[in-house]
């Protein structure tokens, strides 16, 4: 439910913005803060956790059937408010504050069922429940919950990469619902999706930031065309949506008319949450398998996983280069690079328990951007001439061959190199912004980009 | 103590420290001392000692110092490197890193003499050659045999950090076992040294000539793994000294992006500018975290410590030269002036990316360190 490019520049100038880089990973925007600082005082105590850890024990001694869960088990697991131990007390959750969490998660872990965890992972009912109408809450958090709904993501358009705010797919009103014309792309899940988040442009005369909705589209009906996109790595886990008069009811709307661009800032954190989430757990794992000795699994990034489980290490010797002053070179220097991202890593977390701002949680996109294309360009020259080979012939240079691809999902995805530059200037440094030829003009009168791509 | 949990007592003695360099070194009183015969003045030598204990911060309590560990250490390199302070305290730490791993029936009565801030202590490691490592050490050590047993050192030392100013010379040697670590007296008969023409004016290099100079062993000579373990703790010492004058010489480029103004706006406003310090924060906290991580990593006593020191060593060098470039770029012309500091970091940095192992040398360490 990624997709692969995200806006998060073109915005860095409206206050609405949680995406700021003093925010630490894993910290959970606004929304979700309300319902988990009302409970904070009390969460905090020693005692607390206690009796947190022998609610869940009693309700999962009383409902965990080893090797399944029992019938109906995801039903009963929703409704305990288990699933989401943050969300409020009427919407399916416990009320605890975030701390609390992984007390949740231990005590499930423990007689071997998997923590739901939904107040972290299911970014569409975290949105519905910061942004939606207490109609919206009870028509779509519960399905949302139980897997009976699924999203996917409709923000990127062809003309709106970077710039996600020139969005050119326009809603307009008819009545008790909205039409909808245009086309997104870059949405993974859309296939299995029944819903989008759907950002649309619903008036043209008031700068871009100022004049988008955000809106439930159900996916199932004629105006909604899903083609994947046949990608350079041969997969296709994009898509692109075409919106050809598509229907979404008012009752669909997420936030005030126009107030679009507020909801997306609350959508993103949460996936950003997301992300968070999943890199403090790789690393954690990694440092347990590590022990604190340089074992193969620690020199092994995830990316050097994929090709092939290869590490250079040892594809070095395999191919007699072990001994090559350049290899080595290229290889401690690679090393290097994934060292450093790691521990800065694990610096913003100690900085993050401490209370303290780091903007180190910044930097680690764009530096896991150079890893995996120097890692690349390492792997290629240990294979030499057969880095030209592809297909059957060499399955090795072929995973390589795809992984260079693969690389500019990192460089390009969710915010390009070059954003995420100027992010670092602007937000961390506190350089100017470029002075932006669009501001505060009508977004009609704006320069755009083509809104579709054209089949040749 | 987990590693980069920073305590609020770290945080003291950083403020400490930092309010104490800017009060002590201001630019004005670094090119005071850059242009004065030493960049040593005794009075203010033994009051940094006597107040704030800097000296002695890694010397045990029992020898008349703070007991502090790596990672204050790190801290304190980390504050004086960003304000280039040219006396010779890291030559001095680095002495004091290789006395504390020695045995303290011999280094006692000289950890108590620093600590105190008599004297001043270098480490005399490479040689004409220019190696950091045991490979490059030709300096012989011999013992005496109707001697007492003393030993006696012949040979040449190069590039060592304040070696005409220092009472004391930690001197790697090469003994028929291997190399050790010996202390020699700098006034000792046999001790003959010159000042070095440098390109790093805050940093003064001496050569020093040996020639049967009488001399004791900091620990049972030739003890590899000591010498090692000494040679890693001086790479993370060295590496958080870079890291600080890194993380300066990046205020000083962004200061600056924000002032200036050309074509009506803000140079830092062009991405041009704002790109350069957006990878050259990259650089910096990057560094700082690889010196960080190695001072717990010492600290903790881990194994880790074989990789990360010349991992942090090589990396903490190439970005403050990266950094210390980048600021000159982004100052332009100005930087090419003599009255501007953005030179001083420059000629800082470019030395110490040859200075205790370059990046090179580091970086095959490292490499046969993970297995290749």
């Amino acid at each position: 439910m990624i997709e692969m490019v995200i806006d998060t520049a073109g915005d860095a100038n409206e206050e609405e913005n949680p995406m700021t880089a003093t925010t630490g990973p894993g910290t959970p925007p606004e929304a979700s803060k309300e319902a988990s600082e009302e409970a904070s005082e009390e969460a905090s105590e020693e005692a607390s956790v206690e009796r947190v850890r022998a609610q869940v024990a009693a309700w999962l001694a009383e409902n965990w059937q080893p090797g399944g869960g029992g019938p109906r088990w995801r039903e009963r697991l929703v409704d305990s408010g288990w699933a989401a131990p943050t969300w409020p007390v009427e919407w399916f959750g416990r009320g605890l504050h975030r701390d609390l969490r992984r007390v949740v998660a231990e005590e499930f872990t423990r007689v071997g069922a998997k923590p739901a965890a939904l107040d972290v992972t299911q970014l569409f009912a975290n949105t519905i429940l910061a942004h939606g109408t207490d109609e919206q809450k009870r028509s779509f958090v519960r399905p949302l919950a139980l897997g009976e709904q699924q999203g996917c993501l409709l923000y990127s358009e062809p003309g709106a990469g970077s710039d996600l705010a020139a969005l050119q797919t326009r809603a307009d009103r008819d009545g008790d619902t909205w039409v909808v014309n245009g086309q997104k792309v870059w949405t993974s899940g859309a296939r299995e999706a029944t819903h989008g988040f759907l950002v649309a442009r619903t008036d043209w005369d008031v700068p871009k930031h100022r004049g988008l909705t955000f809106f439930w589209l159900p996916l199932d009906q004629p105006g909604v065309d899903i083609r994947p996109i046949h990608q350079v790595t041969g997969g296709s886990e994009f898509n692109e949506v075409f919106l050809t008069d598509a229907v979404v009811a008012d009752t669909h709307r997420l936030g005030d008319v126009n107030d679009g661009w507020r909801v997306l800032q609350t959508a993103l954190g949460f996936e950003r949450l997301i992300m968070g989430a999943a890199a403090g757990g790789s690393s954690r794992q990694r440092r347990r398998a590590g022990g604190g000795e340089t074992t193969l699994a620690d020199r092994q990034s995830p990316w050097t996983r994929q090709i092939g489980g290869a590490d250079y290490v040892e594809l070095a010797k395999k191919v007699g280069k072990a001994d090559d002053p350049v290899t080595r070179q290229e290889i401690a220097r690679l090393y290097t690079l994934e060292k450093v991202n790691a521990w800065n890593g694990l610096r913003a977390r100690a900085d993050a328990g401490r209370g303290a701002s780091s903007p180190l949680a910044s930097i680690g996109k764009l530096a896991m951007s150079r890893i995996v294309h120097t890692g690349v360009d390492v792997t290629t020259n240990l294979l030499g001439a057969s880095s030209v080979l592809d297909g059957d012939t060499d399955p090795v240079a072929a995973e390589v061959n795809r992984s260079s691809f693969a690389a500019f999902v990192t460089s390009i995805g969710g915010g390009t190199d070059q954003i995420q530059r100027n992010i670092i200037g602007e937000r961390v440094l506190g350089l100017p912004r470029e002075p932006e030829v669009d501001k505060n003009v009508p977004f009609r009168e704006v320069r755009k980009a083509q809104a579709t791509r054209r089949f040749s | 103590m987990g590693t980069f949990e920073f305590t609020d007592d770290h945080e003291a003695l950083r403020s400490t420290v930092r309010a104490f360099v800017e009060e002590t070194f201001p630019e004005a009183q670094v090119r005071r001392l850059m242009a004065a015969p030493s960049a040593l003045e005794r009075p203010g030598w033994e009051r940094m000692a006597r107040e704030l204990g800097l000296q002695g911060l890694v010397v045990p309590e029992e020898h008349g110092g703070a007991g502090a560990g790596p990672v204050e250490l790190a801290i304190v390199l980390e504050e004086l490197g960003r304000r280039l302070v040219p006396v010779p305290f890291l030559s001095t730490a680095l002495a004091t890193i290789a006395l504390v791993g020695g045995d303290r029936a011999v280094t006692a009565g000289y950890l108590e003499a620093v600590a105190e801030g008599r004297v001043v202590a270098t480490v005399a490691l490479a040689e004409d050659g220019g190696g950091w490592d045991a490979a490059g050490v030709h300096c012989a050590a011999v013992s005496g045999d109707g001697d007492g047993g003393g030993w006696r050192l012949t040979g040449t030392k190069s590039f060592v950090p304040d070696g005409l100013d220092a009472d004391l010379l930690v001197v790697a040697a090469r003994t028929p076992a291997g190399v050790g670590l010996f202390a020699v007296d700098g006034a000792a008969d046999g001790v003959s040294r010159s000042a070095l023409e440098v390109f790093d004016l805050t940093r003064r290099l001496a050569r020093v000539r040996l020639d049967g100079v009488a001399a004791t062993p900091l620990s049972a000579p030739a003890d590899a793994a000591v010498f090692d373990r000494f040679l890693d703790a001086a790479r993370i010492a060295v590496a958080a000294e870079q890291a600080g004058g890194a993380d300066f010489a990046l205020a000083m480029a962004v200061g600056y992006a924000k002032e200036r103004v050309q074509f009506g706006r803000a140079i830092g406003s062009f991405q041009a500018v704002k790109h350069l310090c957006a990878d050259a924060f990259v650089d910096v906290e990057s560094a700082r975290s690889a010196a960080y991580y190695g001072a717990w990593a010492l600290a903790q006593d881990s194994p880790e410590v074989a990789t990360v020191a010349p991992l942090a060593k090589a990396f903490c060098s190439e970005a403050f030269f990266s950094t210390a470039r980048t600021n000159m770029q982004v100052h332009g012309g100005i930087s090419f002036t003599y009255e501007h500091p953005a030179h001083l970091y420059y000629r800082r940095a470019r030395s110490g990316v040859q200075l205790w192992g370059s990046p090179r040398a580091n970086r095959d360490l490292l490499a046969t360190r993970i297995g290749l």
